[in-house]
């Protein structure tokens, strides 16, 4: 479960101060999958950051399953993040230098995994996203919608409790937008996994149990 | 981990081929530079044959005669005083030196004077280098010779390829043979082996060879000489005069390293107490002793101080060393904080997924290892396939380079040191990165 209370969010640049997040609001409920949606510029990243922990508010409070947060130091918040979150970005993020399974590796990497446990858990969640034969692949191999797939199976192979994701279709044509989306309600609704997916798509935004949207920082619906 | 780190830092190393050949030209071009300059100074000043000893050797080198008279100087200082002026007058005595001059000693000095060393085990006499021309099927060939007493074979480790030194019987009876190196064999005779016996002929004297040793790899002092005669067979005008100086040298060995400094002081004094037959010509006479380092730089810089000679030699290799160290190692430093800084958006995602910024410090510190590593690995290759080519070519034939060990470890160790200092810094500031800005950076996948 995710509570956001009085989410204050300002940008101050030497010319320019941007309300980016103004008093928001919200709760997601274990096992929920809430789309967020809005015009470009209106917080949503900013918003989908805050609540994975790698941007803080300016004021407000965070509460993720049972933690009030942030009230402990940059160390235990990493070690938060990489045990309750996983991420999945619009550019995909994969590091081309590392093959597709070191890729997804990478959360257990830093849960201090032996590299045999790794390989199984990751070679695992290359097979829920239906990339077994691409493993040995480096991401420059790869298409867009089986990069992303790739960073789906990152973001799962740690069994996060959370999973948030930016656009993750939004570098996809529709029927690769469809295939990702289809996993993504996939492991919400087998794995109960609680996810938060912030999306341009009426389509997909209906697909979900919630939608939310914003506008100019504000929660209007 | 590790393992996962190694990966990375070789595809890294891979993909950025051109940055990364830099940084690895740097640090093993320098190492094998290093290498090859102390594999060089090593065998100029290392010890070895014929200078095994050097380090208990004491070099007499030379020998300064000085008039020197007194000099009385009336110093007048007027001061004004309210209108009164006062007068100081001040004489100083001293002593202004009239004429010098130095020289290697002579033979008469070192043989009366300097044969009765209590400090020193053991000492020989040996003569500046002769140059003698010598005919063979009308083609001129210049020799350098040496006369030397029966224990410079004592003190001076020549490496004997057959044959035998001659001893002090040989400088008794004015025997007519002579040791002489695989150079100079080889140069007279056609062949570097198998003339024991065979004879000759230099300034109408027929000299027999008794001993071939190997040539020294240096061409320093009396290492230079090709030929070596017994010391009676100079001239004789050079044994009898009564000079000071002139034309010989003295070298003094000692039981220890630590010992060297009674020898000098023991020369010194025995020097001090001569009284000089001719004073009104030279009334003052000082000698300078050296190590064998020092007798180097001041045969090398031209230089009069046995001492400064030695510390400007040192200094300035030292010195030259240093700047070819350093500018590979900014070379590092400079690639190493570019080749971090644009990290920045894998960086940010690392840290999403819960690096912290440990995790980042030692991942960088630890490609920052194996980058110097592998430079070191080169440089290591690259040195020794130079040593080979140098050893195995004629380009210098009397030169066998050895590789210093110990000198790669300690270069290899300074390398390290600055990779890891040079990747320290940005490491750094990347394990403090923003996620947020971070991620936003160029993103790569
Ligand atoms: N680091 C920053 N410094 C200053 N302003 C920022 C920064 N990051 C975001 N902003 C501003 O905050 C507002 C919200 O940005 P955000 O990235 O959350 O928008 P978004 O809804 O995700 O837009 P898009 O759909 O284009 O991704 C924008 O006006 C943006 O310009
Ligand atoms: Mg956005």
């Amino acid at each position: 479960m995710i509570k956001l209370q009085n989410i204050n969010k300002v940008y101050r640049t030497k010319t320019v101060e941007t309300l980016a997040l103004n008093n928001i609001n919200l709760t997601i409920p274990a096992g929920e999958f809430l789309s967020i949606m809005g015009p470009s510029g209106c917080g949503k990243s900013t918003l989908l950051n805050i609540m994975g922990l790698i941007d803080e508010p300016s004021e407000g409070s965070i509460e993720i399953a049972g933690q009030t947060l942030p009230d402990y130091n940059a160390k235990s918040i990493a070690k938060f993040r990489n045990e309750k979150l996983g991420f999945i970005f619009q550019s995909f993020h994969l590091i081309n230098d590392l093959s597709i399974i070191d890729n997804v590796e990478l959360p257990l990497l830093y849960r201090r995994v032996g590299s045999k446990e790794r390989k199984a858990l990751a070679e695992e969640a290359l097979i829920k996203v239906g990339l077994k034969n691409r493993m040995q692949h480096f991401p420059g191999q790869l298409s867009g919608g089986q990069k992303q797939r790739v960073a789906i199976a990152r973001a799962i192979v740690g069994q996060p409790d959370i999973i948030l994701a930016d656009e993750p279709t939004g570098n996809l044509d529709s029927s690769m937008g469809n295939e990702i989306m289809d996993i993504l309600l996939r492991l919400n609704q087998e794995q109960g996994t609680t996810i938060v997916m912030v999306t341009h798509d009426e389509s997909m935004a209906r697909k979900t149990n919630r939608l939310i949207r914003l506008f100019d920082g504000n929660q209007v619906q | 981990m590790l393992k996962n780190y190694f990966k990375i830092a070789i595809k890294v190393m891979m993909r950025k081929k051109f940055f990364s050949f830099i940084s690895l030209f740097g640090i093993s071009f320098t190492l094998m530079i290093l290498m090859v300059v102390t594999a060089f100074l090593d065998i100029e000043l290392g010890s070895h044959a014929p200078l095994t000893q050097q380090d208990k050797m004491v070099f007499l080198d030379r020998l300064e005669l000085k008039l020197m008279i007194p000099d009385t100087n009336m110093i007048i200082d007027s001061t004004r005083n309210n209108g009164t002026v006062t007068v100081d007058t001040s004489f100083s005595y001293s002593e202004r030196q009239r004429s010098m001059s130095a020289s290697s000693a002579g033979y008469y000095y070192l043989n009366k004077y300097m044969s009765n060393i209590e400090a020193a085990e053991d000492h020989c006499i040996y003569s500046d280098r002769h140059t003698v021309d010598v005919f063979i099927n009308s083609n001129k060939l210049t020799l350098s010779s040496s006369y030397v007493s029966a224990s410079f074979w004592n003190i001076f480790d020549f490496q004997l390829v057959e044959g035998n030194f001659f001893g002090p019987s040989a400088i008794d009876h004015q025997e007519k043979v002579a040791v002489i190196t695989q150079k100079t064999a080889k140069e007279y005779f056609g062949v570097d082996r198998g003339v024991i016996g065979q004879e000759m002929i230099l300034d109408d004297q027929h000299i027999k060879v008794v001993g071939i040793v190997k040539t020294p790899p240096s061409n320093q002092l009396f290492l230079g000489s090709g030929l070596f005669l017994p010391l009676t067979n100079i001239d004789p005008r050079w044994l009898t005069s009564e000079d000071f100086l002139g034309g010989f040298r003295a070298t003094y060995l000692a039981a220890s390293s630590a010992k060297r400094q009674a020898i000098k002081d023991e020369i010194k004094k025995k020097t001090a107490l001569i009284q000089l037959p001719n004073p009104e010509q030279y009334n003052r006479i000082n000698v300078v002793t050296a190590s064998f380092l020092e007798n180097y730089a001041e045969h090398l810089l031209n230089e009069n101080d046995p001492a400064k000679s030695r510390s400007i030699f040192l200094y300035s290799l030292g010195g030259l060393l240093l700047l070819f160290f350093i500018l590979p190692t900014l070379n590092l430093v400079n690639i190493n904080v570019s080749r971090i800084l644009e990290r920045s958006s894998e960086i940010g995602l690392r840290k999403a997924f819960g690096a912290n910024g440990n995790d980042i410090l030692y991942q960088f510190i630890f490609e920052n290892i194996i980058l110097t590593f592998v430079g070191g690995i080169i440089g290591f290759l690259l040195a020794s396939l130079l040593f080979f080519v140098i050893n195995s070519s004629q380009v210098l034939p009397e030169t066998v380079l050895s590789f210093n060990y110990q000198v790669f470890f300690y270069s290899f160790l300074i390398c390290l040191f600055f990779g890891i200092l040079s990747g320290l810094i940005p490491a750094y500031k990347m394990s403090k990165i923003h996620i947020v800005n971070a991620l936003k950076q160029n993103s790569n996948g």
